[in-house]
């Protein structure tokens, strides 16, 4: 292999580079003459831009298209991403990865050389390139698409080099792998600090000062886990009942799927309870007191429990994964759909029908949730997808502080990273094939959200596109491992950790040592300041601010005695149950799959109507502060354009409909028209000053 | 109406706490069975929790109701029909269904509900209302359908009836779904209202019946308002004139006023204009048919023209004359200074009216719901659905023919001749587009009446035919009007910057087709309505009647409902700049698509030009013909065009294209889904956004205005000018429609159904005008 073993002869360090390395290798090997001055600057270039073990393989000048204007630059492939550098843009030290010209090697989905108008290959990896490319495609899993022309005029053999040098690193490259040793610069660092972090929930005090924000007073954290022996897919602490010792959490959740048991995802400050779990270990035979303890811990002091059976009408992972295949076959910039047949070839995706199945049924909760002072426990069988969204959707739902920047973060971290949702698995990065992209389908939830209530989100849209590009970027281990015992293992957690940080870093930081990893929450490691200004939503107005809630007389907590009443809620309805667990006499309910049954013709009218005796869209007064209901009908679920359109030249550009990113052109045009209307007033004035904003000021 | 009666009722047992009240999910079909009161209902009540009237309830509330009855407020000019009293309008919630009682009317002009609900309206509900229709008003043109209800079979009602149903629902084309029982109404008074509203409804009418005229007479006294003010009218020379001037096309053309007084032909207004070197006694030649008449100049002096076809002969000697006089026609206008003119024959080859009407019937269904479950179950295949009604295809159709036309107008220099056979159709709709994307002034409130005043109304488009106002043949039906104002709206959601008004504005235009006090949409031509207008005022009085046009809102509105209709988001054309290019003013846009905003000239496209233009000389050569319309080049041209202005930032005061792709043409959702309830959200919508921009517009204001304050050294402290109104509570995602719907349906029970389940006296008392019509 004439391009093998070409990429270690020279390697590129991130402080000492001289051009001519970055010259030599294609020269040495091909000795094609290449234009001098251009490597000159490339290899500049390059210099300023490297990771640290970053190689880069080959390289080719080229021009990018689809964009107006085309831009020229050049296309660099190094083991660990395909970088698409314009002519003068600089790599900028703070921001060492690049969101908009990096395609991680992982997020490849389907590379295409084009030569003329008929041929076309499709290069997998191990596939050998049959022609000179004249252009290549490169369409991100994450719907974006790189599309490079190559210049003919000698250069044609770099073009093949870079091509088969992307199908190679492709085929070499292992989605585990991660951008090791990038530091935050200084800069970073300081604008970061103003900010508060979000806690990453790998410590004690992280869950014992999100516990106390939510004033969970019935809760503690558990230490059961800290060695990972209770279940590793599980994190260290979570919380349970406060009266709960750790024995007995230990003994109750040996009686569930994997040992996921029972566990506090968030106290609404309404004294209700929403908990997750696995489903229960029916094969095990539990002593009276062990299902006393499990009892009590899904009863979690309420006199009222709700177990709500996740899957019921929710789609299975496989159909997730097919429906997200189709569309992103559909949403292909050549796809072969008519215009006129758009509409049914999306429907026939199914994935905007797994979207609304999602938020009908995460309404439903929080209206159990909100509705009366109970526990409601989320019940999967694996306890660490759709649990994950339906509890994430509900406290966005439910908690305008869910919905703050800040709040967003915490909630994915502590639902999805710390749940120990398997990432890397349902992204298809193990090479199974439980590939299933549950958590793209959250975030589409979620965008459905912030369009519905385009002023009740702090983020923007775009803050929803970064986090969705953010998947398959391995520059930090957020997304890369399946479980929170990987990841620690993987972050160096229990070892030594610094070692893998440069020197000069964790210095400052002593205050907060413990937890010096990078995760995806450092934006700054891809996005420039200006970039991170636009997560923000301008038109975010919340009715009721994060702080107002309207305190409800808490019942006394801990209620003795068995729950007085138990319902399974499903298709819609709540269903008495005789008991909770499955294994005193007769097989629970639960036992019996209820996916396939089907929803009774009541259920079109809303839980609201049922648990309040209104109909939802009655008007604001039974709607406690703060609670959204989204609108799950056909012509409000919408597609998320921007982010699934993003290869098609004709949505690049030029959409001012009104969408929250909309706003802030139209927000622009706002302060145009301000700025226009001060120096019409301002001749009149005779006192010949001042400054349109001190008048503003002044005025106020 | 797929209900499942089992369901609610043993729902007891199955599912208590969920229960408060037993809820009907079916449609009509359940009403009246069992309560057992007046009508027919001979069903043995199946035994259930809840019995929510009583016969001898029903008769208190009929005291109750008739205390609290609110007048009928009748407009100048309408006269009392027929009604009928104890009648229970049905609202529809998700799946149970509410009653309110009052008197059901229905005059000369409106079918109107009187409930006693009206005083329940506070100040933010109140805000939108319309003066002229109230909420639970039907004016009888905007009656689209009405069916009865007999035995829970829904049919639809014509002529003479024998039977009488136990129900009313009326389909609106506004698209409301009312439903009114009956069943507790005396039998005389039902036969009367029901044969009443059928027959003034559905029965053919003569024009001079229309509401328009005794509404006319009878205000004939009030001040009346100059309708200048809101557009212009085109009905003077004068008008033409100046908008030849506007558009510099007054060097090409020529205002012509041969027409005056109808005498050439009735179709044509009285004034227009043609190319300045056609011979005037021409436009006599064929009444005004086979003339191309100016519709708008572009601002490289490029023409849209639109002509009438000539009527089908078969006589040779008759088609020899047709020959010659279009030839020496086309000579003319392809002749220096005319651009060479390209035909775009509309009455081939592109939508037939038929296919409007049929996709635009299949298109409403979608929307006109009479019960909740039957929604949820389309809900479904909802894409499908829309899809198979291909009424977005038919809008993305007229949107593209527009682009081309503009294509040819901008980019290769040509005229553009509209040819259809009445040139009262598509070329209404296909001109008026092109201006609001070419002319920035037509997106203006002013521009864009008056352009509807110019295409349309004086266009002769027949809109007593197209609307079926006189209900006199179904066959001309066709809502071309609605097509263009949903075309527009694809338009204003794309590029909301571009328009000074609101896609409300688009919505209340849409609805006041049907309001018969305004002259607007209630003429086939200008001749018609002059005609009408002048022999009337011979016969009574010597001054001639004033009619209303639409465009003076403040007939409809209050002033605060009518900020509604301005967009303040607009981006208002610079004073000084007089030159509309793309790309030369409004720097501060689309700073946020950084490396892209560069706008360069494409070099391709002058160089495409020059081909084309060499092409169709070529082909001018023998004579005009589809083939240039088919022509592959041209195909391509259009695509480069479409393409290279989109890769562009768009400048909201120069040329403005929308985008065709699939995903982008939208369902109007304020106009088709406002009264369906379970469509809204609450606190979210558009609207939140929209109220806090407003908000801040306001505050915006407000400072401007205190720093004039201060300039003119009015030291004297004015009363804080009453800060801006937040709007209380969360607005739904329909606002300002969903709210009218909203007090009509006030819940019955303020307490949770837990409750309720506890103590199941609570059901006793509950409200008593309120009336839940389960399934008893």
């Amino acid at each position: 292999m004439w391009w093998g073993g070409r990429g270690q002869s020279f390697n590129i360090a991130p402080q000492k580079e001289e051009p001519e390395m970055g010259l030599s290798g294609p020269k040495s090997v091909e000795g094609t003459g290449m234009p001098e001055p251009r490597s000159r600057q490339l290899g500049s270039c390059l210099a300023s831009g490297g990771l640290p073990g970053e190689q880069i393989l080959a390289w080719a000048p080229g021009v990018r298209k689809g964009l107006e204007p085309e831009m020229p630059g050049t296309l660099i492939c190094s083991n660990l991403r395909v970088t698409f550098q314009p002519c003068g843009w600089q790599r900028s030290q703070e921001t060492p990865l690049s969101s908009e010209y990096d395609f991680s090697l992982a997020n490849i989905g389907r590379l295409e050389a084009v030569n003329g108008p008929s041929r076309v290959q499709l290069l997998r990896p191990g596939s050998l390139l049959k022609f000179i490319p004249e252009e290549i495609l490169i369409h991100g899993q994450d719907f974006r698409l790189l599309r490079v022309g190559f210049e003919a005029g000698g250069l044609e053999p770099q073009a093949f080099q870079v091509t088969m040098a992307i199908i190679q690193a492709r085929a070499q490259n292992s989605p585990t792998q991660q951008y090791a040793g990038i530091t935050l610069s200084k800069a970073g660092q300081s604008s970061d600090s103003r900010k508060p972090p979000i806690p990453l929930l790998e410590t004690t005090e992280d869950w014992e000062t999100e516990r106390k924000k939510q004033a969970a007073r019935g809760w503690r954290v558990s230490t059961v886990n800290e060695r990972f022996d209770v279940a590793t897919s599980l994190p260290r602490y979570f919380w349970v009942p406060k009266r709960t010792l750790d024995s007995e959490v230990r003994r109750a959740f040996g009686h569930f799927h994997q040992g996921r048991g029972p566990r506090l995802s968030w106290h609404h400050p309404g004294g209700s309870d929403l908990l997750r779990c696995g489903g229960f270990y029916t094969a095990s035979d539990p002593n009276k007191e062990d299902i006393r303890a499990v009892e009590s811990m899904l009863q979690a002091g309420h006199s009222d429990v709700v177990l709500v059976d996740t899957m019921d009408e929710l789609p299975n992972l496989a159909d997730v994964q097919l429906a997200h295949l189709r569309l992103r076959a559909l949403c292909l910039p050549d796809s072969s759909v008519a215009e006129d047949k758009w509409l049914s070839a999306l429907e026939g995706t199914r994935w905007l029908d797994y979207t609304r199945s999602c938020l009908r049924k995460a309404s439903d909760v929080s209206v159990l949730v909100t509705s009366r002072v109970r526990s409601v426990v989320l019940q999967e069988r694996g306890d660490r997808d759709f649990n994950g969204l339906l509890s994430s959707l509900v406290q966005l739902l439910s908690a305008p502080e869910a919905r703050t920047l800040l709040g967003f973060q915490s909630l994915v971290q502590r639902e999805w990273v710390a749940a120990g949702h398997p990432f890397l698995t349902r992204l298809g990065g193990s090479g199974s094939s439980e590939e299933a992209p549950v958590f793209l389908l959250f975030l589409d939830c979620v965008w459905q959200l912030l369009q519905q209530f385009p002023a009740e989100f702090e983020f923007s849209e775009f803050f929803l596109l970064a986090l969705h590009d953010s998947v398959r970027v391995p520059d930090t281990l957020t997304f890369l491992r399946d479980t929170p015992w990987e990841r620690g293992k993987q972050g160096g957690q229990f070892n030594n950790y610094t070692q893998v940080y440069t020197s000069g870093y964790s210095q400052p930081l002593a205050g907060n040592s413990i937890n010096p990893q990078l995760s995806v929450w450092d934006w700054n490691l891809r996005y420039s300041n200006k970039q991170i200004l636009q997560f923000r939503n301008p038109g975010y107005d919340p009715e009721h601010c994060p702080d107002s809630w309207l305190p409800r007389q808490q019942p006394s907590f801990m209620v003795p005695g068995p729950p007085s009443s138990m319902w399974l809620f499903s298709r819609g309805a709540l269903t008495p149950l005789n008991q909770l667990c499955p294994w005193r006499d007769s097989p629970s309910l639960l036992a019996v799959s209820s996916r396939w049954l089907p929803r009774p013709a009541i259920s079109s009218e809303s839980l609201a109507d049922q648990e309040w005796g209104l109909p939802s869209h009655w008007g604001a007064c039974p709607l406690p502060p703060g609670l959204l209901l989204p609108g799950c009908l056909g012509p409000q679920i919408r597609l998320w354009r921007r982010c699934y359109l993003r290869g098609r030249p004709e949505v690049q550009m030029g959409l001012s409909a009104p969408t929250i990113s909309g706003l802030q052109e139209e927000l622009s045009h706002l302060q145009e028209l301000l700025r226009k209307w001060t120096p019409r007033i301002s001749p009149e004035d005779h006192c010949k000053e001042k400054n349109p904003n001190t008048i503003l000021s002044q005025s106020r | 109406m797929g209900g499942a009666p089992a369901a609610s009722a043993g729902g007891r047992c199955e599912r208590p706490p969920l229960l408060p009240r037993v809820a009907a999910s079916q449609g009509g079909g359940m009403l009246g069975k069992g309560v057992g009161g007046g009508g027919g209902g001979t069903k043995a009540p199946k035994p259930s929790f809840v019995s929510y009237v009583r016969p001898e309830e029903i008769h208190t509330n009929e005291k109750e109701a008739t205390e609290k009855e609110v007048t009928l407020h009748l407009l100048p000019g309408e006269q009392l029909l027929c009604e009928a009293n104890t009648v229970l309008k049905c609202v529809q919630e998700d799946s149970c269904q509410r009653g309110i009682y009052g008197r059901l009317v229905c005059t000369d002009f409106k079918i109107a509900f009187l409930g006693d609900d009206e005083s329940a309206l506070d100040n933010d509900e109140t805000q939108f209302k319309n003066k002229v229709i109230g909420e639970n008003d039907i004016t009888l043109h905007c009656v689209d359908q009405i069916y009865g209800v007999f035995d829970e079979k829904k049919k639809t009602l014509f002529g003479q009836l024998k039977k009488y149903p136990e129900k009313l629902v009326i389909h609106c084309k506004d698209l409301r779904v009312f439903h009114f029982c009956l069943r507790y109404t005396k039998e005389e008074e039902v036969k009367r209202i029901v044969s009443g509203i059928i027959h003034h409804t559905q029965a053919p009418k003569l024009l001079k019946r229309l509401f328009l005229f005794s509404y006319a007479t009878a205000a004939r006294n009030s001040p009346a308002t100059d309708p200048k003010k809101h557009a212009v009218m085109f009905d003077t020379l004068q008008d033409w004139c100046r908008e030849l001037e506007r558009t510099k096309g007054n060097v090409k053309y020529k205002e012509v006023s041969v027409n005056e007084g109808y005498k050439v032909c009735e179709r044509l207004p009285a004034y227009f204009v043609v190319p300045a070197s056609l011979l005037e006694e021409d436009i006599a030649f064929f009444q005004g048919r086979g003339i191309p008449i100016w519709c708008w100049s572009c601002h490289n002096g490029c023409a849209l023209l639109k002509m009438s076809a000539l009527p089908k002969e078969q006589d040779d000697g008759l088609l020899q004359i047709q020959k010659n006089f279009l030839d020496r026609i086309y000579k003319t206008i392809h002749r220096p200074p005319y651009e060479t003119a390209k035909t775009e024959d509309l009455s081939s080859n592109f939508l037939s009216l038929q296919e409007i009407q049929m996709a635009y019937s299949k298109f409403k269904q979608l929307f006109l719901i009479d019960n909740s479950t039957e929604f949820w179950d389309t809900d479904i295949k909802w894409f499908s659905l829309l899809e198979s009604s291909s009424w977005l295809d038919i809008i993305r159709r007229c949107l593209k023919k527009a682009v081309e036309i503009i294509e040819c107008l901008e980019a290769q220099n040509m005229n553009v001749l509209l040819l259809e056979d009445n040139a009262s159709d598509l070329c209404c709709l296909i001109s008026s587009l092109v201006q609001v994307m070419m002319d920035p002034h037509c997106r203006t409130i002013f521009g864009f009446q008056s352009l509807v005043q110019k295409e349309w109304i004086m266009g002769g488009h027949c809109f007593l035919d197209r609307c079926n106002h006189l209900r006199q043949s179904d066959k001309e039906e066709a809502p071309m009007f609605l097509l263009f104002l949903d075309c527009v709206w694809q338009l204003v959601h794309q590029h909301p910057p571009a328009f000074e008004f609101t896609e409300t504005y688009l919505t209340v235009l849409s609805d006041s087709l049907y309001i018969p006090i305004f002259s607007t949409f209630f003429f086939n031509s200008p001749h018609q309505k002059d005609m009408n207008v002048g022999r009337e005022s011979q016969d009574s009085q010597s001054k001639p009647l004033n009619l209303l046009p639409v465009w003076d809102w403040s007939v409809q509105f209050e002033p605060k409902a009518q900020t509604l209709l301005t967009n303040p988001l607009y981006v208002e054309k610079p004073k000084l700049e007089k030159v509309q290019r793309k790309g030369t003013h409004f720097k501060h846009q689309r700073q946020l698509s950084l490396p892209l905003t560069q706008s360069k000239s494409s070099p391709k496209r002058g160089f495409f030009r020059e081909e084309t233009d060499h092409l169709i000389k070529n082909l001018l050569g023998k004579r005009i013909s589809k083939l240039i319309n088919s022509s592959e080049e041209l195909q391509d041209g259009f695509r480069e065009f479409y393409d290279s202005w989109h890769s562009r930032p768009p400048s909201y005061q120069g040329l403005l294209l929308p985008h065709l792709e699939g995903p982008e043409i939208k369902v109007w959702a304020q106009r088709y889904l406002r009264w369906i309830p379970e469509a809204q959200i609450l606190g979210g919508g558009g609207v939140a956004t929209m109220s806090k921009l407003l908000e801040m517009m306001e505050e915006v204001q407000r400072l401007q205005e205190k720093i004039e304050a201060r300039h003119h050294s009015q030291e004297a402290p004015q009363a804080e000018a009453a800060s801006p109104q937040r709007t209380s509570g969360r607005l739904s995602s329909l606002f300002p429609f969903a709210l009218l719907q909203r007090h009509s349906s006030k819940p019955v029970l303020p307490t949770s159904g837990w409750k309720a389940l506890g103590d199941e006296d609570d059901l006793a008392k509950r409200e008593d005008e309120f009336v839940d019509l389960g399934d008893v």
